[in-house]
Formats: structure tokens, C-alpha cells, sequence
């Protein structure tokens, strides 16, 4: 008998065993990341041979969201990696599992290995929601000791200063005198040798940052947006004195359109001297600095400057893994965690140099720290302890979850400052007013009563109810024949799935758009009730509001005529009698069918200033050309500091490259030429009999009756444009600045990235009315339009 | 005819040209990008646009389809599967639901006509969100479910009314004999309007397919798992990637491209029609 239970035990324990679990992960690494990160997992499956992790890949641009709508649709993975900048939105909608006791109940665990002020920045409401793995200060500073020696100046130390004006026994050593010192020009004046680059409006922040300047009142329930202090407005004045009128750093357009490489790669080639950037950058340098090769010289790192009075404050990256509350494994997705942000996971990161780990030990000690066994190009750089000391300086932005929201409008506007399209007062006054607007709107929502759910899905019914009732009234009182009958029972077997796809598909999903455009929702906590207020918003509050509207319209006024004037013109062309219409109709159709992400990622290639084949055109491959006039036409539109118009990073003419693309292929040609040839000959030669010459005959027979091809094209042409989407969201992002910020971009933004599926659906009531009024009024206006009655 | 003869041939000749220089516009992107394709990243960097490669590299195609965490014929396959099941619904049901508005006298018929059309003015985005919530509830979220299901259910106002305007092409006669002979509504469209509408069934099916091979948002906001995304938006991921690697990037957009301009250039005359047969009303 008891052998016959240790049996039974035995088999049960086997079952467990070889009952495998498997934890979805989702990750954003690419490439050299995620093959690391496949190695880490192995070993762990290795050492823990009951679970097995299904890694997704997802591009960090839109990985949030897809975990936000994951969580949503309740697809969320077990284990994500997270941010500190972006756990709360979901810490706040208790979607994650606190890890406080999982880390309590784990013998040899101390949560006290890490540094602590990166485990605070995981906390939201006093619970850790993300494990660590690794931290990364961005105020690191590259620098090239070659250049230093060569102009005869000490190398920095660590604790150098901005400028020496307080402390006179610092001149020469402090970090604006080092800049001057490296820069060298030309005899034009013209910059040759840079001696700073940076992100302006990091190194911007870090000066005010360190000075004690706040983005917010209050980090976690701001009220009040605090961006636009004198201290911050003198922090980016300084800055932007050092792009523009000292030309001591490249500012962000410089290096990308004429130069068209990034900070690195020109530290790289010794042409600027000091760069700051984080610690990640070290592989890159090593790959492009060997020791014994060409080009090869001394480099090291120092951190940024601090204040006369050594203050010094730096933003930071930094990422760490979390467990979704849904899982149904959170045991095992504690195990998946604890090991891949701890010692095992994080050695091969550790190694490859990309990542400094989270926990202090690791970060002091080989192989993160180059010891006497470290091979000779891995020694580089050798002051490496100071991303240690880095760690003291670090601050972490607001944890409100609203910040990245408020943050878009800002960087939105401070991105014109480095296109010197606005001064820093402009551009963060304008900013910090914006922002206002969105937050004074998102603490007015906070206080709302539960929207009522069975009210609104009565008024659902009701409209159905009632589009029954308008269908079936004409055939009231019809005399009942039998015959009719049949042919009702047959014609609507017939239209069945079309009324079933109508009614689950459209008919009630707009209705539930209506509905929803009078909440507030996020799909995960219960709809608030806001009644008018999204519309409300969008029309008084919201600064993007008008903006994009703007932006769609402008595009749409624009595009559509030019876009059917020069399908008119071409399909008068193919009408005449040359040969190869079927190829050239052809070749003015294809780009349409192509795929539209592919003809995005190429026309972003053709735009580009300097090689980019539209400016070849314009300006000649050796930049100097002026064909036909057109580069003296477009001299107002260049970008201040260069000599091209730069299409897609310049607010002034994004808008017009977009428009540009949309002229690659006409779909409308193959329209209007069927049209052309449609019409009958008599009436050409009833009008040659009259004596009609041939611009009469095209003014008095060929116009009119094309006119209906023409309204055809007019109207699918504007409802089509009025919904840009693709284009600029794998383009431009609606940047630079606002100027390519679509009202279909915004929508999905505040869909799918902040998940307001409230304030959504009403900007897409919105858009329909206007689309629909815009298409009535083309109906009302469509006299001109030749019909056969008349 | 006598329009035409009466154009000179100088005015001819400058035509051509026009037209020449024009198709030559709309062909030097598709240009640009095959060549950029087959270019090494050295060439890349010192050549120009309008170059053609010094040295064709066929390996950036290998180096693109072995891509460990992008695998494009991973989303080859997706991509296909979800077209071939939405063009067979859509060609399905629009054919279906067609018959009865071209020839059934059945009550109700032009107030339904009319809110049928109407539908064809709604913008897809307003039915987007509400959809997403539906899904959702459904639990099809990351499935292909929300892209394929809703074809099976009448495939488009557009559709419709496209097959209804090529029923009407279809003599009366053909059926009223087909009647006379005792078959009912469903014989008559199966065996005599189906197979005479061939012409409009390919017409419906290539775009369909076209365009359910270029949609971006719907696989975008319904596909989580990158395992099941379809080329559109694994190319735009594919990008993110491999981004400064513009001759990987660009390899990747042929292969996405390519099919699509093989499949009009055998299908072109179907588009034509399609196009045709919409524009006129």
C-alpha cells in the first residue's frame, strides 16, 4: 500500500515535471541586443528545464502601445521589459504585479545589490513594479585625447566646471574655455573642427537641471507645467548661443543633412572633439577605433560639467523587466526576471560592453571594468569607473504617467529651436502653454461619474430600430401577392451577410463610436461619462486640434487639385494618337499598386539634401546648379545655415515633400482617359460641321462631358486625402515640429498610444462630418457637372 | 477619327515626349530602388543615385531573408494567407449580395441601395475603434480573425456596386430563359450570372488582393505577435532595425514591392476594367 502511494507520488511529481510552462517575453531588442538576450534565455532554460520563454520582438518606437493594447485585449505577454519612464501608465492601472514579496520571499535575493536610486525610479505608489537591469547616465562625455594634446590643453577631469566666471583659479580647465580651445575654423570663418556635440536640449537640461530648474510643480499630481523658468530659458540661451552664433557645436540639422552622419562617427573621424553621449556608445568606438590600425587614436571618457558650485544633475536610460498581473505563472515569470536582470542574465550584456548593469557589484568589477586580464582593444575606454560615479548625478523624469504626453508637446516645439525656426523663448514659452492646455485637461477628467453603459446600448437599439422602421416604410400598404413574397424570402437570403456584416460591423460599431465619443476610456478601467466634453476639448483645448486639421487640410487643398490637373493633362495626352498608350498608362498607374511603406522608405532617400535625387535635380550633383531657377525660387525655404532646401527636416517644406510624394502614380489618369474615350465621336463631328475650332471643341465638347469622370476623382480623391496616414507615420512622425501633424495621425496617437478611445471616436465623428459636409457640399455644388438629361 | 488626324505631327512628337519624360519620373524611383538594392554599402556610399551597381551584391537579398528576428518569408506566407482568404470572401459575397440589387424587384431594395452607397462615402476610421473594442471582446485581438472575418459578410460597399454595374451588362434574357426553364433565384446566379460575370469576379478579386497586400494600419493595430505580422508592417519593423543599412532596407522593400507589380503587370487588364466600370456611373 505504501509503496503503492510512493508510486503514485512519484508519477504525479513526473507529470509536474514534464509539464511545461511556457512565458512569453516581450522585448524591443534588435540585432546585437536580442542575440544576447536569446543567449541569456537559453542558459536559463538550460537551468530551468520545466519553462520554456517565446521571445517578441517589438521596434521600440511603438512598444508601449503594443503593450498598452496588449494589456487591453488581454493578450498581454507574462514578462515585458519596461522602462521607468513608462511603467506607471501601467503600475497605474495595476496591470503589473507588485514585486515587493516575491522579492522578501526569495532566499539570497537582496533587492539592496542594486543601485537604490534606480530601484526607486521602478516604485509608483510605494510598489516595485520593475526589476532593474541596467542603468545608463547620458551625461558621459567621449573625448579625443589626441586633439587635447594638440592644443596644448590638460584633459578633463571629472569634476570640471561650465565656465570659470566664479572660480578664476578654474580658467583654462573649465569646460567652455576647453570647447573654444578645440574649435578650430577656416579662413571664412567656417567651422572645420568641432569641439563639443551634443543633443542640445540634453545638454540644455543638464546645465538648467543642475541649477535646480523642475519640468513640473510636482512630479507625481502636477498642476502646473514649469519648463519655461529663467533658469531653463538661460540653460537653452546658452546653448543655443554656442550652436548658432559660436558655431562651437553642430547643431542636430548640420550634422544630419549636411554632413549626414551622426555625432559619433565623426568623433570617430577626428572631427569633433568631445561628444556626449551614454555609455552604449562604447562598442561603436571600439569597432571604429583599433588599436594599431589607421586612424586610431587615445581616447577616454569623462562625465559632464557641473556648476561652480558642483552641482550637477543628468537625465539617464536605463530598462529592467516586469511581470504582468494576468499571467497564470507568476512564479515561474519571477524566476524569468529575477535571473535576467540579475548576476547570470546580465553578464553577457556586461561584457559586450552595451549596458552597465543595475546591480553596483557588477558595475565595479570585471569584465564591465577592464582589469588586468582584458584584452587590449576592450581596454578602451580606461576611465571607465566613472560610469559608477556617473550614477550619483542621475535624476529621473516626472513620474506622472502623463509626462510622455506633455513631454511631446514640448520636444515638439523645442525641436525649432535647433532648426532655428524659433529663439528658445518662443519655442518654450509656446511649449510650456501647450502642454498647460493638455494638463489643466487631463486633471478636469480625473473626477467624472461612470458612463451609463444600458442607457447608451438602449439608444443603440432605438437606431436600429428606427433604420428598420425607414427601410421597410416605402413598402407599407403594398398589396401582399404571394409572388412578392417569394421574391422578398429569395433576394434577402440573398443579402444576408451583407445585412449581418452592415449591422455587427458598421451600423453597430458606429453607433458604439458615438457612444464612446461621450466617455472617457482607456479600455481597461470603466468608462467616465463626459458628455460633450471630448468634443469640447477638441475644439477649445486641444492645441493639436486645429493644428492638424490645418496640416490636412492645407495637404488636401493642395495635392488633390494638383494631383487631378496633371491626371487631366496626361489622360488628354494618351487620348491623342501616339504609340504605347498601354505602356504609358502603365507606368502612370504602377507606383499606386506598389507597396506604400516601400515607396515611404524610398522617397525619404529621393528628398534628402545634398545626395537625394530631387535636390540632384535642382542643384546639380555638385551642389551648385540652378536648373531651371528653381533654386533661386526655393532660396526662402532653405533652413537657416545651409545651403538646400532640406525636404522632410525643415518645418517649411516637409509638408511640400509629402505632397511630392503623393504625386508619384495617378491612378485618376486610367479614369479620365475611359472617360475621354467614352465619348462619342458624333459629337466631335457635329461640332467640326458647326465649324468649331480645336480649342473651341475641347472648351465646348471635350470638358463638359469628361466632367463627370472629373467629379468622380474630385470627390475619392478628397475623402481619400483627408485620411493621410501612412506616409507620415513611417515619414515623419509629424514632426518637424508640427508641420506634418496629420488629423489622422493625431487620431491614432491618442487611440493607440495613450489609449483615449473616448476623445478618438469623437475626433473621428468629427472627421466623418466634415468629410461628409465637404462631399454634400461638392454634391451641391456640382452643377458644372455634365449630366445626360441636361 | 478625324480629331486625330488633323493633329500635326510635330504636336506628336512633342506629345511622345511629354509622355516619355513623364513615364520615365514614374519609373526612376522603382529605379533607384533596385539598384540601391544590389549596391554593397561601400558603392553605396560613393556612388550616385542614378548609377548602376559596379558590383551586383544578390547576397543583401540572402542577408535580409536570413535575418534571425525579421523573417520575411515568415510574413510572405502571412501576408498571402490573409489575402487569399479575404479575396475569396470578398468575391464570394459581393456576388452574392449584387444579385438581388441587379435583379430581384424586392421591397425595401432602394432605400437599402441607398444606405449601401452611403457607406462607400464612410471613412474606415470611424468604424476602426468601435471594431478594435468588438475584437477585443471577441478575444480576436492578435488573431487574423478581425482582418479576414469581416470580407466573408458582403466585401464592400465598393464591391457591391461594382459587380451590380456588371450584372446590369449581363442580357435579361439569359436569365428570364433560365427561369422558364424552372430554376430558381440561386441556380439562375450560379449557373448563368456567375460564370458570364468572370470578367468582374477577377476585376474584384486583384484589387481585392492588392489591396489587403498594402494594408498597413489593420495589421498594425490588430497583430501583436511579430510572428504573425504581414510584410507591410515587417518591412517598417525591418527598418527600425536595420535602418542605417539602407542597402539591406532597400533589398527588403523590393522583395515587398515585387510582387505587387508582377501581379499588375499579369492582372493589368482587369485593373483597367475595374477602374473604368467605377468611374463611369
Amino acid at each position: 500500500m505504501r509503496l503503492l502511494l510512493a508510486f503514485v507520488l512519484v508519477l504525479a511529481a513526473s507529470i509536474a515535471a514534464a509539464e511545461k510552462v511556457t512565458l512569453r517575453l516581450s522585448t524591443w531588442e534588435g540585432d546585437e541586443g536580442l542575440r544576447i538576450q536569446r543567449k541569456a534565455l537559453a542558459e536559463f532554460e538550460a537551468a530551468h528545464p520545466n519553462i520554456k520563454v517565446k521571445v517578441e520582438g517589438n521596434d521600440f518606437n511603438v512598444y508601449f502601445q503594443k503593450i498598452l493594447t496588449q494589456v487591453a485585449s488581454g493578450t498581454a505577454p507574462d514578462v515585458s521589459m519596461m522602462t521607468f519612464e513608462h511603467f506607471q501608465a501601467f503600475g497605474k492601472r495595476r496591470v503589473l504585479l507588485p514585486l515587493d514579496d516575491l522579492c522578501a520571499q526569495t532566499p539570497g535575493f537582496n533587492l539592496s545589490d542594486y543601485y537604490p536610486q534606480i530601484v526607486q525610479a521602478h516604485r509608483y505608489d510605494g510598489k516595485l513594479y520593475v526589476l532593474p537591469r541596467d542603468i545608463a547616465p547620458h551625461g558621459l562625455i567621449f573625448y579625443n585625447r589626441k586633439l587635447f594634446r594638440e592644443a596644448g590643453i590638460p584633459y578633463p577631469k571629472p569634476t570640471w566646471t561650465w565656465d570659470y566666471k566664479e572660480r578664476p583659479e578654474l580658467k583654462g580647465e573649465d569646460f567652455l574655455s576647453m570647447v573654444h580651445a578645440l574649435t578650430k575654423k577656416d579662413a571664412s570663418g567656417k567651422t572645420v573642427q568641432w569641439g563639443f556635440a551634443s543633443d542640445p536640449t540634453f545638454m540644455a537640461k543638464t546645465f538648467a537641471f543642475s541649477q535646480g530648474a523642475t519640468l513640473l510643480d510636482d512630479y507625481e499630481n502636477p498642476k502646473r507645467i514649469t519648463y519655461d523658468s529663467s533658469v531653463t530659458q538661460r540653460s537653452f540661451d546658452l546653448v543655443y548661443d554656442l550652436v548658432f552664433n559660436k558655431h562651437w557645436m553642430p547643431s542636430p540639422s548640420e550634422m544630419q543633412s549636411v554632413m549626414q552622419t551622426d555625432a559619433g562617427e565623426l568623433f570617430r573621424r577626428g572631427k569633433i572633439a568631445m561628444v556626449q553621449s551614454g555609455i552604449w556608445e562604447v562598442p561603436n568606438m571600439r569597432l571604429g577605433l583599433v588599436p594599431g590600425k589607421p586612424g586610431f587614436f587615445d581616447w577616454d571618457i569623462t562625465i559632464m560639467p557641473a556648476t561652480a558650485d558642483h552641482h550637477l544633475q543628468f537625465t539617464t536610460g536605463g530598462s529592467g523587466y516586469a511581470i504582468l498581473a494576468s499571467t497564470a505563472h507568476p512564479k515561474e515569470a519571477w524566476e524569468l526576471v529575477k535571473w535576467m536582470a540579475g548576476p547570470k542574465g546580465m553578464a553577457g550584456l556586461a561584457a559586450s560592453g552595451i549596458a552597465q548593469p543595475a546591480i553596483r557589484r557588477l558595475a565595479t568589477s570585471e569584465p564591465w571594468i577592464p582589469g588586468p586580464n582584458t584584452p587590449e582593444p576592450m581596454k578602451w575606454p580606461p576611465s571607465r569607473i566613472l560610469t559608477d560615479t556617473a550614477v550619483q548625478y542621475v535624476v529621473f523624469p516626472p513620474t506622472s504617467e502623463h509626462w510622455d504626453d506633455l513631454e511631446s508637446f514640448l520636444n515638439n516645439r523645442i525641436s525649432s529651436i535647433w532648426s532655428h525656426e524659433m529663439t528658445p523663448k518662443q519655442a518654450l514659452d509656446l511649449g510650456t502653454t501647450e502642454a498647460q492646455q493638455r494638463l489643466d485637461q487631463i486633471n478636469r477628467i480625473e473626477n467624472l461619474p461612470p458612463f451609463p453603459w444600458p442607457l447608451g446600448v438602449g439608444f443603440g437599439f432605438a437606431v436600429l430600430g428606427a433604420l428598420v422602421l425607414w427601410i421597410w416604410l416605402p413598402s407599407r400598404g403594398k398589396p401582399r401577392t404571394l409572388r412578392q413574397t417569394t421574391i422578398n424570402r429569395s433576394a434577402y437570403k440573398f443579402l444576408a451577410p451583407w445585412i449581418i456584416g452592415f449591422t455587427v460591423f458598421t451600423a453597430g460599431p458606429m453607433i458604439l463610436s458615438l457612444l464612446m465619443s461621450f466617455t472617457d476610456w482607456d479600455m481597461i478601467l470603466p468608462a467616465k461619462n463626459r458628455l460633450f466634453g471630448n468634443y469640447l476639448e477638441a475644439f477649445t483645448t486641444d492645441p493639436r486640434f486645429w493644428l492638424s486639421l490645418r496640416v490636412t487640410c492645407t495637404y488636401t487643398f493642395i495635392a488633390v487639385p494638383i494631383g487631378l490637373m496633371t491626371s487631366l493633362g496626361l489622360a488628354l495626352l494618351l487620348n491623342q494618337p501616339v504609340k504605347g498608350i498601354p505602356i504609358f498608362r502603365t507606368c502612370f498607374y504602377v507606383p499606386t499598386v506598389g507597396s506604400a511603406v516601400a515607396s515611404a522608405l524610398i522617397w525619404k532617400r529621393l528628398l534628402q539634401p545634398g545626395t537625394g535625387l530631387i535636390n540632384s535635380v535642382i542643384y546639380g550633383f555638385d551642389g551648385k546648379g540652378n536648373f531651371l531657377g528653381l533654386a533661386t525660387l526655393l532660396k526662402p525655404f532653405v533652413p537657416p545655415g545651409q545651403t538646400q532646401v532640406d525636404w522632410l527636416g525643415s518645418e517649411r517644406t516637409a509638408l511640400a515633400g509629402i505632397i511630392m510624394m503623393s504625386l508619384w502614380g495617378f491612378a485618376n489618369v486610367i479614369v479620365l482617359l475611359a472617360g475621354l474615350q467614352g465619348i462619342s465621336q458624333t459629337y466631335y463631328e457635329a461640332a467640326l460641321l458647326d465649324g468649331a475650332n480645336t480649342p473651341q471643341r475641347f472648351r465646348h465638347v471635350t470638358l463638359p462631358l469628361l466632367t463627370p469622370a472629373i467629379f468622380f476623382s474630385l470627390v475619392t480623391g478628397f475623402i481619400g486625402s483627408f485620411q493621410t496616414f501612412t506616409q507620415t507615420f513611417i515619414l515623419t512622425s509629424g514632426g518637424p515640429g508640427n508641420a506634418t501633424q496629420f488629423y489622422m495621425l493625431n487620431l491614432y496617437n491618442q487611440a493607440f498610444n495613450s489609449l483615449r478611445m473616448g476623445y478618438s471616436s469623437a475626433l473621428a465623428w468629427i472627421l466623418f462630418f466634415l468629410i461628409l459636409g465637404f462631399t454634400v457640399l461638392q454634391f451641391k455644388g456640382s452643377k458644372w457637372v455634365h449630366t445626360e438629361a441636361g | 477619327m478625324k480629331d486625330r488626324s488633323s493633329m500635326g505631327k510635330l504636336a506628336r512628337v512633342i506629345t511622345w515626349c511629354v509622355l516619355c519624360a513623364g513615364a520615365l519620373a514614374m519609373l526612376v524611383p522603382f529605379y533607384i530602388m533596385l539598384t540601391m538594392a544590389l549596391k554593397s554599402p561601400d558603392d553605396l556610399a560613393t556612388s550616385t543615385y542614378l548609377q548602376w551597381p559596379r558590383h551586383l551584391e544578390w547576397g543583401n537579398f540572402l542577408t535580409v531573408l536570413t535575418n534571425p528576428n525579421v523573417s520575411f518569408p515568415l510574413f510572405f506566407r502571412n501576408t498571402a494567407f490573409i489575402a487569399i482568404c479575404v479575396t475569396t470572401g470578398v468575391v464570394l459575397t459581393s456576388a452574392l449580395v449584387a444579385f438581388p440589387f441587379a435583379r430581384l424587384e424586392f421591397d425595401g431594395k432602394s432605400r437599402l441601395f441607398t444606405l449601401l452607397l452611403s457607406t462607400m462615402m464612410l471613412p474606415g476610421i470611424v468604424t476602426m475603434i468601435p471594431n478594435y473594442v468588438l475584437f477585443r471582446y471577441l478575444h480576436w485581438i492578435d488573431t487574423y480573425n478581425p482582418l479576414i472575418v469581416p470580407a466573408f459578410f458582403g466585401g464592400g460597399a465598393y464591391n457591391i456596386f461594382l459587380m451590380r454595374q456588371f450584372f446590369f451588362s449581363i442580357p435579361k434574357e439569359l436569365d428570364e430563359a433560365a427561369m422558364l426553364d424552372g430554376a430558381s433565384n440561386a441556380v439562375t446566379f450560379w449557373r448563368v450570372i456567375l460564370p458570364l460575370a468572370k470578367p468582374a469576379l477577377a476585376t474584384v478579386g486583384v484589387f481585392t488582393f492588392v489591396g489587403t497586400w498594402q494594408d498597413f494600419m489593420g495589421p498594425l493595430i490588430y497583430i501583436n505577435d511579430p510572428q504573425k505580422q504581414t510584410l507591410e508592417v515587417g518591412l517598417r519593423s525591418y527598418q527600425s532595425l536595420a535602418g542605417s543599412q539602407f542597402h539591406l532596407v532597400m533589398a527588403a522593400s523590393v522583395m515587398v514591392t515585387l510582387p505587387l507589380i508582377v501581379l499588375f503587370f499579369l492582372t493589368q487588364r482587369f485593373f483597367v476594367k475595374g477602374i473604368v466600370m467605377s468611374g463611369i456611373k
